[in-house]
């Protein structure tokens, strides 16, 4: 606590110093501004297992994590650069704050320091008030879009403390990605704000969702409207609120698929299948008797669980012993991610190990009929180009019956 | 002793099937289906038959079933391997393959007993079976009979045909296309010229069911093999006399092999008993009729043409149609209920279509051409549906 007052302090001389400095004069109604932050520790979890990073920042840190949202930040301000050049309705200024959160990123892309205003200096390590505070002082200083980088808990954060006052649209770069605001890629995000600035696109509203992140580390799914928020309208690019699929009327299709992978698995008795998150697979996992976690990554050879709940490293090194690996993914909700949301255990080196032309992906009709396009955001663009290339994926929907589905381009 | 009560489930499922009005409440017809037919006490105009050309009324062809009656009895006595094969069946096959301008037919029980008794059989272990994703029924039971890989590809689309060809192509020892030549629900037509020229690049199997299409399309009504000319590429084209034909029974056409094979494969057509003697002669005339007659057709569609060009002119939406069935799209499913019970009561017969046999925002009444239809009759169903449509907003 101490040492928060502290840094608390320091801020405020910073804001006097920039206050100062940059809001002199006309230029303030001239320039547009742009708000920006960054939830450094989003993503945090994912590689290691777990299923989200609120609270568990420093044990994910300590299993061996890396953040992914600098990384994310970076790309994203990196595609804005490249799309945003020689035009004149791109001379906005940034409206951020300090380092990791904000100005870091958006300096290591190639955005001049003129054009980049901080108007909060995090603490470290950097905690829910800093992105609130930061989204605070954003609207404060006159910007009309926020774009955050983050998870549901980040845009959680972020929309409480906008508050409706300005559209936020989110950089996706958490664990778990189920509200309406995020863009489907870093890319993608830049895209929406290129074309919010040249006038397209109108303000909608959007819904937060997130999982209960306690009960989600125990394996029970509890999807959660938390609140609505302003967002930009791009039907394309933004994920659509994760639909909740009726289960009931999915019981002869759960039984059709366990006699399809029941058979799969007899016929490939020296494969390992990689389980992944969902309900469609531990659906019909558990009537075989395989021991099935709803959000891990489970291995499975000979139809019997070997591994529950992998991260990276240890499926890394279940594919060291074998060369027959096949994976099992299954699209989450309504946005259509077979791969970067909720497994991103399965990071490009296990993809890569793994081969494309190995991963199966399984739907009930009825959540493939409310997924119009699947998409993949694995964290490396060629792999990414390697699915995307086919435009279609085959989808199991059913015993040994498959649909052509297309993905995103 | 387990605590086992044996039948009240049945009652269980009937009432969540009530509660959320997914029951099919029955109507009877009091006397034949007829272009106006007498439905539960009220004389109503028929649009919901399929009798498309009300043969089922023609009189030669009631002559024919009381004909072999008085000769052949009222029943087959056995399956038609055993001693259920009559010479009315013998001949039938051969009027059907004439008609078809095929080698040979094969008559079934049903369309539904030719599709779930023969596709189950042209593909098995390491093939493939590409399917319509909008298919009737029938033809999903066959195919989910069969032990091939199945895949399903969007509704008409050529582009998503080409690329599960091309999967299969990967796998499949043989690939088997199937296909509704007419779709019953909103009555749009295959591409069937595209599937048969794909296929053909492909080495696969074309079989078509045109339930829908049989004495509607082509020439002379002989379906929609013969409305895109395409009848040298399609391998198995299945028909059913219970619609245009007005009697009842399927049957494919094709060649000699395949009605060797179907008759020694399907146990649809090999454990059910043969068709009555009546049914057999009256499915004969009816087939004489179309090739005699050809006014029946011509009918069909200048109804069709007028009752569909009135509808629009009054401001319905009647869906992506090519054929005598003609959905008036309504959106909500209580509005097409309340539409259907409306024009009941107007004295006009035709059934809602809701969810979930469409989308829930696509509930229709699905209107079915007749060519028994008198204008008169006509004018007086476009009526109602005027006064009705304007009454429940859908119309301005």
């Amino acid at each position: 606590m101490a040492a928060r007052s502290r840094s608390q302090e320091a801020l405020t001389e910073n804001l006097i110093f920039h206050r100062k400095a940059k809001y002199i004069g006309p230029r303030l109604a001239l320039v547009r501004r742009i708000g920006f932050v960054v939830n450094p520790i989003a993503g945090l979890g994912g590689r290691v297992g777990f299923k989200g990073t609120d609270g568990v920042a420093e044990q994910a840190l300590a299993a061996g994590a890396k953040p992914t949202a600098p990384e994310r930040a970076r790309g994203f301000a990196r595609a804005l650069v490249r799309l945003s050049k020689d035009e004149a309705a791109f001379a906005f200024h940034w409206v951020t704050a300090g380092g990791d959160m904000g100005a870091g990123p958006l300096r290591s892309a190639g955005i001049s320091a003129d054009r980049i205003e901080v108007v909060h200096v995090p603490g470290q390590p950097s905690t829910v008030e800093d992105t609130k505070r930061t989204v605070d002082e954003c609207i404060a200083f006159g910007a009309e879009l926020l774009l955050f980088c983050g998870g549901d808990g980040t845009a959680r954060d972020v929309a409480d403390a906008a508050k409706d006052r300005i559209p936020i649209v989110g950089i996706p770069a958490g664990v778990k990605m189920h509200s309406g605001l995020f863009a489907v890629s870093p890319e993608a995000a830049a895209e929406i704000l290129v074309a919010f600035l040249r006038g397209e696109l109108r303000i909608g509203v959007a819904e937060i969702l997130d999982l209960d992140e306690e009960a989600y580390r125990k394996g029970e799914w509890r999807v959660r409207l938390f609140a609505t928020a302003k967002t930009l309208v791009e039907p394309q690019l933004v994920s659509a609120g994760k639909l909740m699929v009726e289960e009931l009327s999915e019981e002869a299709v759960r039984a059709e698929l366990t006699t399809h992978f029941s058979e799969l698995f007899e016929a490939n008795p020296d494969t390992l299948f990689l389980l992944g998150p969902g309900s469609t697979i531990q659906g019909f996992a558990s009537p075989l008797g395989i021991e099935k976690t709803l959000l891990g990554i489970d291995a499975v050879v000979g139809g019997k669980t070997i591994a529950k709940d992998l991260n990276e490293a240890e499926i890394l090194r279940l594919l060291d012993r074998t060369s027959k690996a096949r994976l099992v993914v299954s699209p989450v909700g309504g946005q259509g991610f077979i791969l970067g949301r909720g497994n991103l255990q399965v990071s490009p080196a296990v993809l890569r190990r793994i081969g494309t032309q190995n991963v199966i992906v399984v739907a009930t009709p009825s959540k493939l009929a409310a997924t119009p396009v699947l998409r993949v955001d694995t964290g490396d663009p060629n792999l990414d180009e390697e699915f995307r290339a086919r435009d279609y994926v085959f989808v199991i929907v059913g015993y040994r019956t498959s649909k052509l589905h297309p993905i995103q381009r | 002793m387990a605590n086992r009560d044996p039948t009240s489930w049945m009652r269980a499922e009937y009432e969540s099937l009530v509660a959320q009005s997914l029951d099919w409440k029955l109507r009877v017809l009091q006397g034949p289906s007829a272009p106006r037919s007498m439905v539960d006490g009220k004389s109503v105009i028929m649009l919901c038959s399929n009798n498309y050309l009300n043969l089922s009324n023609h009189p030669k062809v009631k002559r024919a079933a009381r004909e072999a009656v008085k000769t052949h009895g009222a029943g087959s006595g056995s399956v038609r391997p055993i001693a259920g094969n009559m010479d009315l069946h013998e001949e039938l096959e051969r009027r059907i393959a004439r008609f078809k301008h095929r080698e040979a037919a094969l008559f079934y029980v049903s369309g539904f007993a030719g599709n779930a008794g023969l596709i189950s059989q042209l593909a098995g272990e390491g093939d493939a079976v590409l399917t319509d994703e909008l298919n009737h029924g029938s033809i999903i039971d066959g195919v989910r009979l069969t032990k091939a890989q199945r895949i399903i590809y969007r509704h008409s689309d050529m582009g998503d045909l080409e690329r599960a060809l091309k999967e299969a192509d990967q796998f499949a020892k043989k690939i088997l296309v199937v296909s509704d030549g007419v779709f019953s629900m909103d009555g749009d037509i295959a591409p069937v010229d595209q599937i048969a020229n794909l296929s053909e690049a492909f080495g696969a199997m074309v079989y078509i069911d045109d339930a829908h299409g049989e004495g509607v399309l082509g020439d002379g009504g002989r379906g929609v093999a013969s409305h895109f000319h395409v009848e040298d590429k399609i391998q198995v084209e299945l028909g059913t006399f219970s619609k245009a034909l007005g009697v009842v029974g399927g049957y494919v056409a094709g060649s000699n092999d395949l009605r060797n094979f179907a008759l020694n494969k399907s146990r649809t057509w090999l454990l059910s008993g043969s068709h009555p003697p009546a049914v057999a002669a009256a499915c004969t005339a009816a087939i004489d009729v179309l090739e005699t007659e050809p006014r029946h057709v011509k009918k069909l569609w200048s109804n069709t043409k007028y009752f569909k060009k009135r509808l629009v002119s009054m401001g319905f939406d009647i869906g992506r149609s090519a054929t005598p069935i003609t959905p008036v799209m309504l959106g909500e499913s209580s509005i097409a209920k309340r539409f259907s019970e409306r024009l009941f009561e107007e004295g006009v017969f035709a059934l809602p279509i809701v969810y979930p046999m469409v989308a829930k925002d696509r509930a229709r009444i699905r209107n079915i051409v007749n060519a028994g239809l008198k204008r008169q009759d006509l004018d007086e169903a476009l009526g109602a549906y005027e006064k009705i449509g304007k009454e429940l907003k859908v119309i301005p």
